[in-house]
Formats: structure tokens, C-alpha cells, sequence
């Protein structure tokens, strides 16, 4: 039961959609983030776009050497693709571990980059796979770095008026990775989630979920392992979240456990 | 009694109604123009409101009224009117009473309208002003301020500790082996998956019918009666579907009060449902804290015995529990102490839940037996067998049967217990630490009185009823199967109902005491129904019965027949034509044995052994195999009663390991009332778990020596877990749950 | 024994909300095991309060409202969904499934799933149990599963606060015809 009332408008095409955000409202896809906090009236926007119908922003295809996600694409289709685990295994396996089945059934990858929870999967996963987050809105498309997307709790570089469009993910030859959390016990969110990609050549890139109240590539980490030494720097120069499921210094060792598992995947 | 399906794993009798949706629960009965209350909660603690502003909730179209203290209608004054059948000494809190805040959530307003949209809405446009004042929540903070109980009519059920017995302090302090520990937990909610409701249906003459969420149809129609001062026979309270009690029905809630009280002044039907956060706003198991002394010889003999405990209430009631008991009860400690403490706090009153206070003080003397186990070198089973007692040292009587000992030798054989290797941290794989450890579990076998109706219809199937309820127990079956076995009926011949106070009066559904007490009720109503047809079979003309008495005659395949001659039979169809066309009807009363039952203490017991594997790197603990074995008395359906008992493992796991209710005592409020903080198992959380039903017999406990199985099941589960965890980790964590950070 | 119907389309909620401020109730409809069923609801209208309150198809249940505890799962196009995080406007020309139509409208037999968890004693309460057999078809269907750890953590989405996890693993074992033994 949502408590309060909102205009609900459906979008045929992703213009509709920017033309309709453009008088307000938010955009709705599975509704899985934004429903539940409009429940909780942490949202309450005055009109929805349901933009779940719009058949440009599903699909997963390979686009030369970069594979695309549409960005209502649910966490189940990406799980599940053939494509994604083929070339980014990370996403797959990553995304079948999201909240339970009902759930991965409706959420989509847009509204949960949208939504920027901090415990949510997807951030650590895009940062490390150093993905483009492409939007649409009144003047058109534009791309955003995942590393310059993420801007604190639940605030990314998305304009009130634009909409995620897609997931544009660079596929690497002979790159390895891997999505390691620990999940809250009942809600299944990461209460740490590390993903890790190691490059042909051996570099790693590594980000976080949960341990901050905004998800982060680890640079300092990464530096560390690309210049051959051991990780003793993780998250560090980040204020490590701490709540009744993990203290700060739980959540750290839970953050170094975790590369440790993530670092063995990839070896 | 012919034995026909009592004993035979049946299928629930009202498993189709489930599995197919059919089956109604309160929230699901509807009325013309329903309408639709939802509560509001205070946001603080402790205070007065000081301003109530209901204006744009009144704006709204389709809301009919705001409900507050200052236009509730009046109603009874003195307390006395506002004590269910199961309300702890004390002074009942009344919703929308006045303007004083007792405790975070509690409802301050209803709002009610045409639709549930419109009424959920309107109720987020209250606004409430509060005059706060400091509030005290935090048991360990004020364990100063401990003191006895009141004591009232719920110590009938629930007696206070055991009167000392040897001399304690001395034997301690000679003892040559000491063991000094204590034990917290936190508060825990029961969470039924059934959110609370009420749907009052207002009839043309004023006359309520309530379908109603509770464990005890005639304890809410009593309140409602009470409160608002309408006479028992114009309110009707039905419940024929539980989903899920575990204690938190056997009080009613204030959905309930408010339901009716909006009910009868808009003179139309209303339907009150809580919210899941509501449902953190009444009744818990209470937060305790507890402590164990013991004293034993170098070969396990115990000596001196202390256990105490100190549970937290509210300021209004004083709620209290069976804690300390139990540990006087199972072991021999000729030198014993015990004592039992409340802390009034700002909080609502705490409520029964599953094996409340069993769960709680065998948690504290399992882990400390387990303990001093390690303190003497000894095997844990060794040492509660070593310290075994045939009779109950608390009341110096006899158990009325008591088969521990093959609990505790089925469970180890079963487990494989004797393949343990003692030392901890002794057993692993890889960076997984495995712990075995084990536990006894004891609750009451309680019998209350109850009434029963049974009617043979004209084309000769049985209708039995009674007032009782089926919170997902199997009542509907077991009763079913008594009924059929009674007369001789195959089951699909009988229909049990219940949950209607429009049937004959029976207890709420609660400690374990359903099984024995309506059992009883029902296997005497179809006895009498017997006699009836016994005398309709002696008036017959040339009747082969005319000499016979009800213990010559037996019941089977539908037909009664003579024991010394079976082969003299006749058919309850024939004996129901004779009654010139009308029904067999009969209604009889079971009631208690007091005196036979008072020399014997009756109890269920069961042995516990699990193991643990435990993740050294993150402390998370899993639970991969447990065995109980239950000594329960006759286990009328070994199906149903197997489900009892997973259930009650299920929660002791949980107990152990995941739930806690959190406060945070700066604003006297949870924290993670919802089920995405509030951790319950999931289905990936349950791993293997094995029940034994360990046979007993029992004449004393009732006419058909069932013990009842809802809470032995979860008792001995905790303490085995920690102990398992222990013997994995040498760490021993004295607060429940087991979390991992605690583990670190 | 009773025999599973289809409930009688409606064609009006019981009482006709008046209009909600500032917004529309929209006309709709949704099809719902296999019966059409018009709706004027306001938008903000769950799909499990439009079942529950207004199509008195009460067979899904509700057990939180915030899509924690699954006891309100039904299935849209044969996946599994929680009903109380959707809303039923965003439903239109899809196909639901409820509790209310896995059997046999006809016959009255049960669903597979139905029976095993009658023969398994896999519920007790019965109030998670339509959003249980529910998920667990959603499951059989989603086609992943090969061992019983499988739908140990693939069942995970829904809570059964009465403990009937073991029984719930071997009515869907038995279904499925799992080997028990299977890693």
C-alpha cells in the first residue's frame, strides 16, 4: 500500500518517456527500488512514468566490443543471458545473487542505478567492470562514466529529467572477474560487495558495495596490487559505514575477507 | 477406543482449504460497505499528546472519522473490565484512553474510511504534537530497580520459583568443582505471517460478528463484552483460520478494540488490519537476564544449584514467566536457590511466546551445564546423566512418566554422538570449524477443562465442534481422527469445526495444551454420543444390546458392536433412523483429574544434539544436522506432530542464531521492526533436521496420554546450538542470538 | 470434497471508491487466471490490494507489504512476482496466476505442487502457503534447479514463519522428482 497519491503515466518510447519526465515524476520500471521507498515515504514523487512497456530499452546484444544492457533489463535476464555470461560473467553471476527470485523476476538494472542504495549490487559490479552508464533526457543522450555516476547515498550524476537508456559494458579478452558479498541475512543486500576484474595483462580493478555510503572503485588497492604488493589499504580515505549488522571494523575485515575470496577467483 | 487413524500419519483435514487459497483469515471476510480503519502510532516514547490536528485527514473524500482520545465514546471505567482471560496482574492498557504515552507505537489514533487507500492516506495526514518525557527501556540499565511480581490468576499456569531447598551457599562454596555464569537475550517479536486483523461486522439489530485473529475466539469475545458492555450473546467471534500465533493471539490486540469501538459508533462494518511495523507494537518475549551457580563433585555430581532470573515488563502490567523451574525440576541438586525478578520499563507488557520462559531458562541451564562439563573433563551427556532424577526435586513427587534417559540414548545413537572428538576446535574442514553439542529440552503437559458438542446427523455423519482454535497445530486433524476412532467412523465421515463462540466453550490455543485438553473433550462428547446410541439400540425391539453397558460395546467400521461377541453388530445408520428422524446431539464437559494429576508433575522432555559448522573467517554459523527425540506422551498424528516439532527447531535456530528484536533505547524505539531487519529463517537457513518420537505412556496427564507438542520442540534447541558452537569455536558467547560479530 | 472454481468475474469493486484527489481512478482490466476482471482503482493501487480488496481473490496473502516475506507471490506470465510491489495498472494485457487458479477449474484436481504439499505437511498455518506453491511453480518453471540446495536457496523469497522449510523441500523434491541425494 502506497500511502499517498501520484499521477501514474505509461511511456511507449524512450522520448515519450524524457518528454513526460520533463513535467515532473519519476521514471518507474520494475518498481523494486521506488515502490518500496515510496512505501516508506523516502520518495514521494508526484507522478510516475511507467516506462516498464518500452521495447528500446530491453534487450541484451554485443555492440563491437562493448556489450550493451538495456537498462530495463531485469536482474533474471541478465542472469540468465547467454551473452553476459559469456562476456561478463561478473553480471551474471552477480545479478542471480540479488535479493530472491520474485525479485529479480521484476527489478531492472536501470532502476537500481537509478535508486544508488549503497548496499545494492550493481554499483560495485559496474564500477569494476569500468562500464558507461548512457541516459537519455531533454537534450538528448549522454554518457556517464560509472566511476563519475555514483555521487553519495542514493545520488548519482542522473538529471531529474533523464533516463537510464542503457549499460554499456567494455568486453575485455581473457579478463577474469568476479562478484564475492556478504549478504544481510534477510533482506539479501551486500552488506559488503566486492567485485574484482583482472585484465589480460594481469591488472585488477577493484569496487565496493556496502562499505561506504557510496559505492567506490578502490584505487588505492588497485595500485597496490598492480604494483605487485599485498592489499593492506582497503578502503581506506572512505568512511566505512557501520550499523546493527556489521561495525565499521566488522565490515572492514569483512571488506578484506572478501577481495581476499575475490582476489583467489580471479587468480 | 478402536485405533484406526489415532497414531497414522493423516493428512491435515484442511489442507485442500489451505493449498487452495480457500481458506479464510480475518482480514478476508467482508460485509456491505466495509469500511476501513488504520491505525496511527505515537512516534515517542513517554508523554502526553498535546495536540491532535485531524483536519486534512477529515478533508479527504471518503474518510468517515478520526478516531482520538477526545471523541473515543465512553466506555467501562474500571480495569477489571479491560482483563482478557489471559491478562497478567496489573492494570490493562486501554487504546485511545487518554492523552498519556506508555510506550513507542503505541495507537493514538484511527482513521477511518470507505476505502483502505483512502484511509492509509488520510492516516499520513494526521499530525500528532507530544509533550515528551524521559523514558527508561534498557533492562541492564535498571536491573537496580528489580522486585517480585504481582501475582494474580496467571499463576494457576504459571507458579512462582521453587522454595530453596539444602542450603545453598554452603554446599557452593564447598563444592570442590564451582561453575559462576549468566546469560542475556534481547527482545523478540512473534511475527506470525498473519498481519493482525479485525473485521467487525455491525448486524441490522446492533449484534457483532468478529472475525477475529486470535488463539482464543471466547478471550475476545469476553474482552469485547467487557469493554463495551454488550452481552455475550450479541457477540460472535469467529476464527476459523490462524495464520500463525506462537503466543502473540492469546491476548487481544488493540486492532480489535479498535475495530468494534469504530463499529458501533458508525453503526456499519469495519475491518482493522495492523501494519508488519505494527506488528512490533504489542506483546514480545520479554528481554532477561539471567544467572547460574553451580556447584559439583570431580564426577559430575551437582551439589548446589542456583538459578535467577530478571525479565523486563511494562509499567502497567506485570508480566511473568516460568524461568527458573525448570533447572530445580531436571536436575537432583540437593542444595538449590531460585529466584525470578521484574523491571517495569516504558514498554508495552511482554506476551507468551513459543515455550515462553521454557525456551529461556533451559537456554541458561543447558549452556552452563554444558559449561561446567568442560570445567570437570566430563562428556555433556555424561554429566545429565549422571545427575538424573526419577523424581521432581521441586515438588519431591513423581514424574507421571518421564522417558528422558531414551531421549537422550535414541538422539546420541541417532546423531552418532560417541564419534565426538571432546576438545574444541578439535573438528574441521578447511577454514570451516565443526561443533557438536547437545541439550535437554522440558515443557508442561497442562490439561484444562473444555466442552465439546457432537451431533450424528440423520444420514449418520458426525459433526463435532468446539470453541478452540487451530493456529496451524493440526487441531482440525487430530480431532477429527479422536472423533472417528470414538465411533467406529472413517475420517471422511467426520467434520471437526472450531474457532466459533457459538461453539462450546475451550481455552485459547497455547502451551501445548490443545491436543490433551480439547482431545479430551471430544473423545468423552463422542463417548456420550456412543451411550446415546446405546440406549437407542437397547429400546429396539428383540435388541442383542438390550442387557448391554457402554464398556461392553465397541465402535468400528460404522457399526457398534458387542466385545464378547463381535460378531454382533449393528449399524449407527440403523441406530440414528430409530430417533424419529432427528439428529443425535450431545454436548459434554472434560475436566481435570486434580487430584490424581496433583501427586505427579507432568512434563515432555526431549534431547537435543546438532552440529555446527562455523566460518572462521566471517563467524557465520550454520546449522547442518540436528536430531531431537521427544518423549510427548501417545502421538496422535506422527505427520502433523513431526511438523510440530521442525517448527519448533526452525525456532530454536533462530532463537540461537538469527532473531532479535533491537531497540534503540535513546528513543525507546526498534529499530528493525520489518522482515527485511528482523531475521527470521529462510528456507537456505534449514538444513537437515531429524525428530524421534521416543514412546511413553501415560495415564495421568489426560484420558488420552498426549503431552502436547508446540513448544518441546524449540526448548532444548538453543542451548545445543551454543553449546555446538562452542565446542567448534571454544568461544562461549553468553547473549542470544549468536550473531557473528559476536563470534569475531 | 471441494471443488476448486474459477471465482466469478466482477465487473464493479463492491463499493465504487469516489474519486481520489488530485488524480484519476483508472478503468482497466486485468486477466487473471484466465478471466478478464474490470477495475476502477485509484493508480496507487497495489496489485495485491487489487486482488485482496477489490476482486476478493484473497487466496495471496499479506504478509509484510514491502516484498520481504513473498506470502503475496503470484505469477505474471508464469514468473514469479510480488503482488504488494507492483501496481495493478502496470499490469494490463499481462496473464496472472493466483493461488485461486492452479487447479483444475474443471476437474478440481490439484496442482502437482498443491498435492505434494498436502502429502509433505509442507505448511501449517496455511498463510504463506498460496505464495509458497506459487513461487515454487515460478520456480519448476524458471527450470534451474537440480538439487535440493537448489530450492533451498531459490525458495528463499519466502518466509514460513511456522518452520515447514524440510517438508517444503521434499513436496517440491518430490515434484520435481528429484533425487534426494543429488549435490
Amino acid at each position: 500500500m502506497i500511502t499517498y497519491p501520484f499521477q501514474y503515466k505509461r511511456a511507449g518510447s524512450i522520448s515519450e518517456a524524457v518528454a513526460l519526465l520533463a513535467e515532473g515524476g519519476k521514471a518507474l520500471s520494475g518498481g523494486h527500488s521506488l515502490i518500496p521507498s515510496m512505501k516508506l515515504r523516502l520518495n514521494a514523487p508526484d507522478a510516475l512514468v511507467d516506462v516498464g512497456r518500452i521495447a528500446e530499452l530491453k534487450g541484451i546484444r554485443l555492440d563491437g566490443n562493448e556489450l550493451v544492457i538495456g537498462a530495463g533489463s531485469t536482474h533474471g535476464d541478465i542472469a540468465s543471458s547467454g551473452l553476459v555470461q559469456q562476456h561478463v560473467p561478473m553480471f551474471a553471476e552477480g545479478a542471480g545473487h540479488i535479493g530472491d527470485p520474485a525479485v529479480r523476476n521484476r527489478g531492472t538494472i536501470g532502476g537500481s542505478l537509478a535508486h544508488a542504495d549503497p548496499s545494492a549490487d550493481w554499483p560495485a559490479m559496474v564500477l569494476a567492470a569500468d562500464a558507461t552508464i548512457v541516459v537519455e533526457g531533454p537534450s538528448g543522450s549522454r554518457s556517464i562514466k560509472a566511476t563519475d555516476f555514483f555521487t553519495s547515498m542514493f545520488e548519482t550524476a542522473l538529471a531529474a529529467d533523464e533516463l537510464i537508456t542503457e549499460v554499456r559494458v567494455p568486453v575485455e579478452n581473457g579478463a577474469r572477474m568476479t562478484y564475492q558479498k556478504f549478504s544481510q541475512p534477510a533482506s539479501r543486500y551486500a552488506i559488503v560487495g566486492c567485485a574484482v576484474v583482472k585484465s589480460a595483462d594481469g591488472k585488477v580493478r577493484v569496487a565496493f558495495s556496502g562499505v561506504s555510503d557510496t559505492p567506490f572503485r578502490d584505487t588505492a588497492v588497485e595500485e597496490q596490487l598492480n604494483s605487485g604488493q599485498s592489499a593492506t589499504s582497503v578502503a581506506s580515505g572512505v568512511s566505512v559505514m557501520s550499523d546493527h549488522y556489521a561495525s565499521e571494523e566488522y565490515r572492514r575485515h569483512l571488506a578484506n575477507v572478501f577481495l581476499k575470496r575475490a582476489l583467489n577467483a580471479v587468480a | 477406543m478402536h485405533n484406526q487413524v489415532i497414531g497414522k500419519p493423516i493428512s491435515r483435514v484442511d489442507g485442500r482449504a489451505k493449498v487452495t487459497g480457500k481458506a479464510k483469515y480475518a482480514a478476508e471476510f467482508t460485509a456491505p460497505d466495509l469500511l476501513h480503519g488504520v491505525v496511527v502510532s505515537s512516534t515517542i516514547t513517554k508523554g502526553r499528546i498535546t495536540h491532535i490536528d485531524t483536519g486534512d485527514a477529515l478533508a479527504l473524500d471518503g474518510v468517515v472519522k478520526v478516531f482520538t482520545h477526545q471523541n473515543r465514546p465512553k466506555l467501562a471505567w474500571f480495569d477489571m473490565s479491560y482483563k482478557d482471560l489471559d491478562a497478567p496482574p496489573g492494570s490493562p492498557f486501554r487504546p485511545l484512553h487518554n492523552d498519556r504515552i506508555k510506550y513507542n507505537g503505541q495507537p493514538v489514533a484511527l482513521v477511518v474510511a470507505e476505502t483502505f487507500e483512502q484511509a492509509r492516506y488520510a492516516a499520513s495526514l494526521v499530525k500528532i504534537e507530544y509533550a515528551q518525557e524521559p523514558h527508561e527501556t534498557d533492562l541492564q540499565h535498571h536491573l537496580d530497580t528489580a522486585r517480585k511480581p504481582a501475582s494474580g490468576l496467571a499463576s494457576l499456569l504459571k507458579p512462582p520459583p521453587p522454595k530453596a531447598r539444602g542450603n545453598f551457599d554452603k554446599a557452593f562454596t564447598e563444592a570442590p568443582v564451582q561453575l559462576s555464569t549468566g546469560y542475556v537475550h534481547g527482545f523478540e517479536h512473534h511475527n506470525p505471517m498473519e498481519l493482525f486483523s479485525s473485521t467487525v461486522v455491525y448486524g441490522k439489530d446492533g449484534k457483532l460478528t468478529i472475525y477475529d485473529k486470535t488463539q482464543g475466539a471466547p478471550n475476545s469475545q469476553f474482552y469485547v463484552s467487557q469493554v463495551f458492555n454488550i452481552p455475550f450473546r450479541d457477540v460472535r467471534v469467529v476464527s476459523p483460520y490462524v495464520g500463525g500465533g506462537f503466543g502473540s493471539g492469546l491476548r487481544p490486540q488493540y486492532q480489535l478494540f479498535l475495530a468494534v469501538m469504530a463499529a458501533r459508533e458508525l453503526k456499519q462494518s469495519v475491518r482493522v488490519s495492523l501494519t508488519r511495523q505494527q506488528m512490533f507494537t504489542f506483546g514480545h518475549r520479554p528481554a532477561t537476564v539471567q544467572h547460574i551457580d553451580l556447584g559439583a563433585q570431580p564426577d559430575g555430581t551437582l551439589d548446589a544449584l542456583r538459578h535467577a532470573a530478571t525479565a523486563e515488563t511494562s509499567r502497567f502490567e506485570d508480566y511473568i514467566e516460568v524461568v527458573v523451574n525448570w533447572s530445580g525440576a531436571l536436575y537432583k541438586a540437593p542444595n538449590a536457590q531460585f529466584d525470578y525478578n521484574v523491571v517495569p520499563l516504558d514498554q508495552y507488557t511482554p506476551l507468551d511466546m513459543r515455550a515462553p520462559g521454557g525456551v529461556t531458562g533451559m537456554s541458561a541451564i543447558e549452556c552452563a551445564m554444558d559449561e561446567l562439563s568442560y570445567k570437570l573433563g566430563m562428556d555433556p551427556l555424561e554429566l545429565r546423566l549422571k545427575n538424573y532424577t526419577e523424581e521432581d526435586p521441586n515438588e519431591k513427587r513423581p514424574f507421571s512418566s518421564k522417558q528422558l534417559r531414551a531421549c537422550y540414548q535414541q538422539a546420541a545413537e541417532r546423531f552418532g554422538w560417541t564419534k565426538r572428538s571432546p576438545e574444541p576446535r578439535s573438528m574441521r574442514e578447511g577454514h570451516t570449524l565443526i561443533g557438536w553439542g547437545m541439550a535437554t529440552g522440558v515443557w508442561d503437559a497442562n490439561q484444562l477443562p473444555a466442552r465439546a458438542e457432537a451431533v450424528l446427523t440423520v444420514n449418520g455423519k458426525l459433526r463435532v465442534s468446539s470453541a478452540t482454535a487451530d493456529i496451524g497445530t493440526g487441531t482440525y486433524t487430530i480431532m477429527t481422527q479422536i472423533a472417528a476412532d470414538t465411533l467406529g467412523l472413517p475420517l471422511e465421515d467426520v467434520l471437526f469445526r472450531l474457532g466459533d463462540t457459538d461453539m462450546p466453550l475451550a481455552p485459547f490455543q497455547g502451551g501445548s495444551l490443545t491436543a490433551g485438553t480439547v482431545g479430551s473433550a471430544v473423545k468423552i462428547v463422542c463417548e456420550d454420543l456412543g451411550k446415546e446410541l446405546l440406549k437407542l439400540a437397547r429400546k429396539m425391539p428383540n435388541s442383542p444390546f438390550a442387557k448391554a453397558k457402554f464398556d461392553d460395546v465397541f465402535f468400528v467400521e460404522k457399526q457398534m458392536r458387542l466385545k464378547a461377541d463381535p460378531s454382533v453388530r449393528i449399524d449407527l445408520q440403523t441406530l440414528v433412523d430409530q430417533n424419529g428422524g432427528r439428529a443425535i446431539r450431545t454436548t459434554a464437559t472434560s475436566m481435570t483429574n486434580s487430584l490424581k494429576q496433583g501427586k505427579y508433575t507432568r512434563y515432555a522432555h526431549s534431547a537435543v544434539f546438532v552440529e555446527v559448522q562455523v566460518d572462521e573467517d566471517l563467524g557465520t554459523v550454520k546449522v547442518t544436522r540436528a536430531v531431537t527425540a521427544v518423549a510427548a506422551g501417545r502421538i496422535l498424528n506422527p505427520k502433523t506432530a513431526r511438523s510440530q516439532i521442525i517448527g519448533g527447531m526452525v525456532w530454536g535456530i533462530s532463537k540461537a542464531l538469527e532473531e532479535e528484536t533491537v531497540m534503540d533505547h535513546r528513543y525507546g524505539r526498534f529499530m528493525n521492526h520489518n522482515l527485511a531487519e528482523y531475521h527470521v529463517p529462510v528456507c537456505a537457513d534449514i538444513h537437515e533436521l531429524d525428530v524421534l518420537f521416543v514412546e511413553e505412556h501415560d495415564d495421568v496427564v489426560n484420558p488420552l496420554g498426549v503431552k502436547g507438542v508446540g513448544e518441546i520442540g524449540i526448548v532444548g534447541m538453543p542451548a545445543a546450538i551454543a553449546n555446538a558452537i562452542f565446542h567448534a569455536t571454544g568461544k562461549r558467547v553468553h547473549e542470544l542470538p549468536i550473531t557473528l560479530d559476536k563470534l569475531m | 470434497m471441494q471443488t476448486a472454481t474459477l471465482p466469478t468475474p466482477v465487473t464493479q469493486p463492491r463499493s465504487a471508491p469516489p474519486e481520489p484527489v488530485g488524480t484519476g481512478v483508472r478503468s482497466f482490466s486485468l486477466t487473471i487466471n484466465g478471466a478478464e476482471y474490470e477495475l476502477n482503482v485509484a493508480p496507487w493501487t497495489t496489485l495485491l490490494d487489487a486482488l485482496r480488496e477489490y476482486l476478493d481473490l484473497t487466496g495471496t496473502k499479506k504478509g509484510c507489504d514491502h516484498g520481504q516475506c513473498g506470502a503475496c507471490t503470484v505469477l505474471v506470465d508464469g514468473k514469479r512476482i510480488n503482488s504488494c510491489l507492483t501496481l495493478a495498472v502496470m499490469h494490463e494485457d499481462h496473464q496472472i496466476t493466483t493461488i485461486e487458479g492452479l487447479a483444475d477449474a474443471q476437474t478440481g484436481d490439484l496442482h502437482p505442487v498443491q498435492q505434494a504439499f498436502i502429502d509433505h505437511d509442507a505448511f501449517q498455518c496455511g498463510y504463506c502457503t498460496p505464495g509458497q506453491i506459487c513461487s515454487a511453480v515460478g520456480m519448476i518453471n524458471e527450470g534451474r534447479v537440480k538439487t535440493d540446495a537448489d530450492i533451498r536457496e531459490l525458495m528463499s523469497g519466502n518466509i514460513c514463519r511456522c518452520g515447514a522449510y524440510p517438508h517444503i523441500v521434499d513436496a517440491i523434491r518430490d515434484v520435481m522428482q528429484l533425487n534426494p541425494t543429488a549435490q
